[in-house]
């Protein structure tokens, strides 16, 4: 590579490192200016004292854990289903999959409290229709990400192989498929969860407890406690990516090429 | 006794009739090869058997059961892939205990028999290994292992060794014929390589566009081949249009030469079109004087294939190999020189068409 181009490599490089870490460490250094004329944790401390932090951050922790498990319970099947089963409607069913990419959240919420706020489905107080809701918003990422993990092991191959031993369903889906695409079942999951963490519109117009529309609230109240909170937030944020890499990391194995 | 019995067994994918009219019985023990070219239907028919396709028509028996409408994971059947099939999440040990696992054999019973299955693949020290630490050909030993640790009433193999180099799968074939023999186990094996059909089988069904063409052991398959493609897919053959000269001694001609048969030419009359094989092997040049089956040719080519040459050599307008065993002190015709060679009667294989 001519001497030019990685010059130039490095300065974009360090260009987009600067505009994307420029906010956030300013935002962490306004956090730490609670007290006055010092730096401190003061707006840390303060948020982790707030029980109503503590209620909107434990509510969105269930929510995203909630999801995944519905998510996995729905999708895994289905994208196994389709794969093994049905590969003629794929198209359809990845179509479908990205509808909640193109169908603003304040329209899929209203259409939600719309539908399902009379009877026969009354049930928009319910909290399980705000999880059904999360559920629909992280499909892309859920369904994606354990398509992917089935299209990298030959499901077929080993379906066919469990059930010549004499495996049935369930057998097969849950102690032979998905012990092999943990790492995509994972990866979805923290995506999904990181999603949920970070939700707002869904949370604050089904009336649920949950952590951004605290953050929301706390915005319009307090100068340097919404700084930390979006601090601890990111910082979760970037754990379940940490996680996702370290068991990414941990589920290969050598493969051994060759004969005897 | 017979074991497993196809009768009148076909597969239709759409308008594609992949298996058509498929039949045979399989004896308790036997080792039957589905030999023939990609296509042919050789798979699909073992997957009826192993009950991830269900014929159109016929019937697939088990025993005394009918087993053709049954789920795979209820007929007591082992497979063995081509692409192994292990379990990725699983250790060597696990692997082979899954199906006995699965049937809630108890503890002991399954260690007992993973620890004779790992001394049976000689793999005795890759218990705790996993799949992807072990090489090709140990991976489809363990597949096999597995396979056989559930003690199905047949083995079904698909195409178990394509997938390795070429010395394992000539020791690995050897590995499971000997393991078949010793357990006993009526066995199934798909393979497209006829080499591999040969020096595995009791019996070989070649197959070509979904049909049986023969069946017969390997000596059968070979050296009387029915049906033109049986004697083109088997080994190398010279074939070529013949007419009958005298159906009751046995006599027609090519090219204006007359050749004697042993076959019988019953059914036929003088002047009656027919097609004829002779193995590369059975030819001969001529080195004493002989009065029937002589044929006059002209050497075109010599190839040395290593323990084999190869010299081609035109008789009339039909060119024909012939095949003799290398040895240092091995005297070869010029090209271009004027030989003759001959046959015996039997080497002239009449064939169906």
């Amino acid at each position: 590579m001519k001497r030019g181009s990685v010059v130039w490599s490095w300065f974009w490089m360090i260009l987009g490192i600067i505009y994307f870490f420029l906010p956030l460490v300013a935002t962490f250094i306004f956090s730490l200016k609670a007290k006055l004329g010092v730096l401190s944790f003061l707006a840390y401390q303060q948020l982790f004292n707030d029980p109503d932090f503590i209620k909107g951050f434990s509510y969105s922790v269930m929510w995203g854990i909630l999801t995944i498990i519905v998510g996995i319970l729905i999708f895994f099947p289905t994208a196994y289903w389709v794969r093994m089963r049905l590969p003629q409607v794929r198209t359809a069913v990845e179509f479908v999959t990205m509808l909640p990419f193109v169908v603003p959240a304040i329209v899929f919420v209203f259409g939600l409290v719309r539908t399902f706020s009379h009877p026969p489905f009354l049930i928009v107080d319910s909290p399980a229709l705000l999880v059904l809701a999360y559920v629909v918003l992280t499909m892309p990422y859920m369904y994606r990400s354990i398509d992917t993990g089935l299209r990298s092991i030959d499901v077929r191959t080993l379906t066919e192989a469990a059930q010549s031993l004499g495996a049935g369903w369930g057998t097969i889906l849950f102690r032979v498929i998905l012990p092999n695409i943990r790492v995509s079942i994972i990866s979805g999951g923290f995506l999904g969860f990181a999603i949920v963490m970070g939700e707002y519109i869904l949370a604050q117009y089904l009336a649920k407890p949950a952590f951004a529309p605290f953050l929301a609230y706390l915005i319009q109240q307090k100068a340097y406690e919404p700084a930390a909170a979006t601090i601890v937030s990111i910082a979760l944020t970037w754990a379940c990516m940490g996680i996702i890499q370290l068991v990414g990391r941990g589920g290969s194995q050598p493969q051994i090429a060759g004969g005897h | 006794m017979t074991h497993l019995e196809l009768s009148h067994i076909s597969k239709q994918f759409g308008q594609t009739a992949v298996v058509q009219d498929f039949n045979l019985d399989v004896k308790t023990g036997e080792f039957v090869s589905f030999l023939g070219p990609s296509g042919c239907g050789k798979t699909t028919t073992l997957r009826m058997i192993a009950g991830f396709e269900t014929p159109t028509t016929g019937k697939v028996m088990l025993g005394d059961a009918d087993i053709t409408d049954m789920a795979p994971n209820q007929r007591d059947v082992g497979m063995v892939f081509q692409a192994y099939a292990l379990f990725p999440n699983m250790t060597v040990a696990q692997n082979i205990g899954f199906g006995m696992k699965i049937h809630k054999e108890p503890e002991s019973a399954i260690k007992e028999r993973v620890i004779e299955m790992l001394a049976l693949i000689h793999l005795e020290q890759k218990g705790n290994s996993y799949p992807a630490q072990l090489s090709g050909g140990q991976q489809q030993r363990v597949a096999l292992a597995r396979a056989l640790a559930n003690r199905p009433k047949v083995l079904l193999l698909d195409e178990p060794l394509s997938a390795l180099d070429a010395k394992i799968r000539v020791s690995l074939r050897a590995e499971i014929r000997a393991i078949q023999r010793k357990l006993g186990i009526t066995a199934i094996y798909v393979t497209h390589d006829q080499e591999e059909a040969l020096s595995i089988s009791d019996r070989i069904v070649v197959m070509f566009d979904g049909r049986i063409e023969q069946v017969g052991t390997p000596f059968e398959i070979y050296n009387f081949p029915q049906t033109a493609f049986v004697a083109s897919f088997v080994g190398t053959l010279n074939t070529t249009d013949a007419e009958v000269i005298d159906p009751v001694k046995k006599l027609i001609k090519i090219d204006g030469v007359q050749l004697e048969t042993a076959e019988e030419l019953q059914g036929r009359k003088k002047g009656d079109k027919i097609k004829i094989a002779i193995r590369p092997e059975r030819l001969n040049f001529v080195s004493v004087e002989k009065k029937a089956n002589v044929l006059d040719c002209t050497v075109e080519n010599i190839t040395f294939l290593g323990s084999v040459v190869r010299i081609q050599v035109k008789i009339g307008s039909n060119r024909f190999n012939m095949d003799t065993f290398n040895n240092p002190f091995l005297e070869l015709p010029k090209i271009g020189a004027k030989e003759q060679v001959s046959c015996s009667r039997e080497a002239v294989i009449i064939l169906n068409s």
